[in-house]
């Protein structure tokens, strides 16, 4: 390639001919205020034809709010300032005004009708008729097409809650741009998607940025960002912090963009002696609740000291997470096996069982293990009601106490320990899990990809956080879809393959391509 | 294992410092202005009720007298406690719509064994039959949706009908009356003047005394500063329903069925605010999920929570027998379900589960009950009346979900 970098701007690295400084989308001031926050504050923004633009910025920056008010989930008249589409005014009612005018968002929650077909599924919005009644042969064949066009190697006719989060993830791509879209935004597309599927979407990526359609994606994955964006957007505090080519610049300028200040790499975790065992696994399988005869975790042993960080690595479908849950007692299938804490055979039936016997879990999905619409002392006391009384009566105002302390002991960024819990960022609220389990004085803590979602700043965070965990004596399980999370955090990485372990590797072994190369079976 | 301030000290060393002082003075003002809404929200359905009393009161011109608030509260107190245990459910995102039906079999249990034309038992094993009955009930209810996994709406539905057929077998559509004279009594007279004035005042002066030790306490915890106007923003509106309640109970003392709601509503406030299992209950209702991984046993706290509408059942089947004198299996306690959902509903209680107070539900039964008793005053047909209240649950609704959603 012998483009002149710097002139990027008239001849994008895509090489589209034709493509202009023209934007297809443009904002002047825009500012969008919460009640007590202004989320968007000024922003000038112009997206291009043709061209891929990373957005990104630490939780809380406002990546959100503007591509919903982009998206239409905000609509004109809610905010200030002006937005224009190809040129016109542009100021859609809802997401279906500016689905229609070409701008669509793709959330980063998967957001589909599980029990419907996936070709059901992509044609939600407009189902192909005959005589007026829905017809099911064009409903299947333009599945068919769409799913051949991107490549995406999926049955028209599955049910859609039975794949993965990774292939409903690309369903939903492919049903936005079935619509024709001019803008497409993706919230963190990457992040339930393992690397080799992420590398597929990318290729679909590409293969629209070279049709002229505008890409905005928003993700806290530096790696992925520099592979495929044109462009880089840094939001801090509803600003516009940083605007480069992704030639001009670097990651460790753009991390210091997002941060405020240049941030060290976490310390790799110091070899303290590890305790004695605290969690003995032994033979452990779970069935498929669906399936009962497919084994998703298969006769896995393994055992975690205290003081210990031991990460389970695997790609999607591996069993990590089914391992984590079943160890748990939350696997909703069969499960056999035993379990010991501290040497001491433990019946481990239901999650209640677990915490009685001193196991916490940190679920990746925050929605799932936190009351949103509780306060943050009310989330942290939960495991502990029992312990946390006076005279048999609820000691609300400990509650709350204790709710102030661990805000102040893990700078949660909170107003107080009344606010719910839903308010917070996602690495806030991880935190609070991590507090909730140290109220329980939890022995062993398994940790389900504890820093999806959360931006680079809070992840560092968290990693130290998980480091003085096991110095305090904690017997830690770190589940991770990121290997390099594991390598820089772990003491000893297990790595699964279809459901049974197959390697274990001491962490001075460790690299990100041997953990890559173990968990594909090369 | 009981006390956690020590054992949470251990790890504050190995653990981060705090960077900077969580709360940020955008933070406070936030809080404020959030306080402020938390509050005006709390006391508009207060306001709304005080403002119909007046409208009342003033085309009567004896509604807000003693004798009519005192016959208020004892009509609205069947429903009130049927609104009560109505919350407690539906703060789990659970309906029972059997209510109804289970009070009037409790009440035919009840007035077979203790009417002197039946079996005519000592009023008090009546009671105590009355009493297991409705908590079997409760028990049964409770099985299917915890055990069988049935929604507890089609359970409770099922009971609606089949709890009023039992009723109906036993006697064989028959009325049973009268009951012996101390139930009458128990559902229609008061207790003395002077002894309710006692009552009332004793049951402030505990509240006040409470209020004082949490406070203080929430101050030593180091949660508040000035405990001063907590105090009197917490005692003042109590003080002055304490007072109200004085000079009604000053006429003509307080009807023995207001005292046992007043005593129920207490023991639910308690349960709900001050346990641990009422604290299970809002996880549960906000995210049963959530609540599952944090280690509670949902299904056994939602077992209880129906086994606690047992309780219910036989303490308003008892009231409702002992007020109209005996038991009518058609008729007794139809559309009482209803009734108490609306209450729990237009006292601010989410349909969505993880949300309601036991206030609210009285003042959403005051303001039902107000309705009624104004109207009735008014000699407004009854058709109006039902007119009345339906379309006040669904502005109340409509103007909970709008003040949600703008928040």
């Amino acid at each position: 390639m012998t483009l002149d970098r710097s002139d990027g701007e008239r001849a994008p690295v895509s090489g589209i001919a034709g493509a202009t400084a023209a934007p297809v989308l443009r904002t002047r001031g825009l500012t969008k205020r919460f009640p007590g926050v202004v989320a968007v504050d000024a922003v000038d923004l112009d997206i291009e034809a043709g061209r891929i633009l990373a957005l990104l910025g630490p939780n809380g920056a406002g990546k959100s709010t503007l591509i919903q008010v982009l998206a239409g989930a905000h609509p004109a008249g809610t905010y200030d300032g002006e937005i224009e589409l190809l040129g016109l005014p542009y100021g859609p009612s809802n997401v279906a005004g500016a689905v229609a005018a070409g701008v669509v968002l793709i959330p980063q929650e998967v957001n589909t009708a599980p029990d419907l077909t996936v070709a059901q599924n992509l044609s939600l919005n407009d189902l192909p008729t005959r005589y007026g009644l829905i017809d099911s042969n064009e409903v299947e064949a333009g599945a068919r097409r769409l799913l051949a066009e991107f490549e995406v190697g999926v049955d028209a006719n599955a049910r859609m809650g039975s794949l993965d989060l990774a292939t409903q993830q690309l369903v939903t791509i492919v049903r936005a741009l079935s619509k024709d879209a001019r803008v497409l935004i993706l919230d963190e597309p990457t992040a339930a998607l393992t690397e080799g599927e992420a590398r597929r979407l990318f290729e679909h990526l590409r293969r629209l940025r070279a049709r002229g359609v505008a890409i905005v994606f928003v993700s806290h994955r530096l790696t992925e960002v520099f592979a495929i964006a044109d462009r880089i957007v840094v939001m801090r505090d509803g600003r516009i912090r940083g605007d480069h080519q992704i030639a001009e610049t670097s990651r460790k300028a753009v991390v210091a963009e997002m941060v405020g200040t240049m941030t060290e790499p976490a310390p790799r975790a110091t070899a303290g002696a590890p305790g004695s065992v605290a969690l003995e696994v032994h033979a452990l399988s779970a069935h498929d609740v669906d399936d009962p005869d497919r084994r998703r975790v298969d006769d896995v042993s393994l055992t975690v000291r205290r003081g210990e960080i031991v990460g389970l690595f695997g790609l999607v479908g591996a069993g990590c997470g089914p391992t984590a849950t079943a160890i748990f007692g939350a696997w909703p299938g069969h499960v056999s096996g035993s379990i010991r804490i501290d040497g001491r055979e433990v019946h481990i039936g239901t999650p209640s069982d677990a915490v009685a016997a001193g196991i916490g879990l940190m679920s990746q999905d925050r929605r799932q293990t936190l009351v949103l619409d509780q306060s943050i002392a009310d989330n942290i006391a939960l495991p502990s009601l029992a312990t946390l009384t006076r005279s048999g009566f609820l000691d609300v105002e400990r509650r709350e106490a204790i709710g102030l302390e661990y805000i102040a002991r893990l700078a949660i960024r909170a107003p107080s320990a009344k606010s719910d819990v839903g308010t917070l960022s996602g690495g806030n609220q991880q935190k609070v899990q991590v507090a909730r389990w140290l109220v329980a004085r939890s022995t062993v803590l398994l940790l389900d990809d504890p820093t999806r979602g959360v931006d680079v700043g809070a992840r560092g965070e968290i990693h130290r956080l998980i480091r003085a965990l096991a110095g305090d004596g904690k017997a830690i399980l770190l589940v991770s879809s990121e290997a390099q999370e594991l390598v820089e955090v772990c003491d000893r990485i297990l790595i699964m393959r279809s459901g049974r372990l197959v390697v274990d590797l001491p962490a001075a072994d460790a690299s990100e391509s041997k953990l890559l190369e173990a968990a594909a079976g090369q | 294992m009981t006390d956690l301030g020590s054992s949470v000290g251990s790890p504050a060393g190995a653990l981060p410092d705090p960077g900077e002082s969580p709360v940020s003075s955008r933070g406070v003002a936030a809080r404020r202005r959030l306080a402020r809404q938390v509050a005006l929200r709390n006391y508009t359905l207060l306001f709304v009720v005080a403002a119909v009393w007046v409208v009342f009161q003033a085309l009567t011109g004896i509604f807000l007298s003693p004798r009519n608030l005192t016959l208020l509260a004892l009509q609205s107190s069947i429903t009130a406690m049927a609104a009560i245990s109505a919350v407690m459910l539906i703060v789990t995102r659970n309906f029972d719509i059997s209510v109804g039906s289970a009070v009037a079999l409790v009440g035919v249990v009840a007035a077979v064994a203790t009417s002197p034309t039946k079996l005519a038992l000592d009023p008090l094993v009546g009671f105590a039959l009355a009493m297991i009955v409705g908590i079997v009930l409760g028990a049964w209810n409770g099985l299917w949706v915890t055990r069988i996994g049935v929604p507890s709406f089609i359970v409770t539905l099922a009971g609606l009908l089949y709890f009023r057929g039992i009723s109906m077998i036993i006697t064989n559509g028959a009325t049973v009356s009268p009951v012996p004279p101390a139930m009458r009594s128990f559902g229609n007279d008061s207790l003395g003047p002077g002894l309710s004035v006692a009552v009332v005042l004793l049951v402030f002066l505990a509240f006040a005394a409470f209020r004082i030790s949490t406070i203080r306490r929430a101050r030593d915890l180091g949660l508040l500063r000035d405990v001063r106007p907590v105090i009197t923003r917490s005692l003042v509106p109590v003080g002055v329903a304490a007072a109200a309640a004085v000079w009604v109970a000053a006429g003509q003392g307080l009807p023995y069925l207001v005292l046992l709601l007043g005593g129920a509503a207490i023991a639910a406030e308690i349960l709900m605010r001050r346990t641990p299992y009422g604290a299970t209950l809002y996880a549960i209702g906000g995210n049963p999920e959530a609540a599952r991984l944090a280690g509670i046993d949902v299904k056994k706290a939602l077992f209880r929570n129906f086994l606690i509408a047992g309780v219910a059942y036989g303490l308003i089947g008892i009231a409702l027998t002992s007020r109209i004198n005996g038991a009518v299996p058609g008729s007794a306690g139809v559309g009482l379900e209803l009734d108490a959902i609306a209450a729990a509903i237009i006292g601010g209680t989410s349909l969505a589960g993880g949300r309601g107070t036991i206030i609210g539900a009285l003042l959403g039964a005051a303001l039902m009950g107000s309705l009624n008793n104004g109207m009735s005053l008014m000699n407004v047909p009854t058709f109006y009346q039902d007119t009345a209240r339906g379309v006040v649950l669904l502005v109340a609704v409509a103007l909970d979900v709008s003040s949600r959603r703008r928040r």
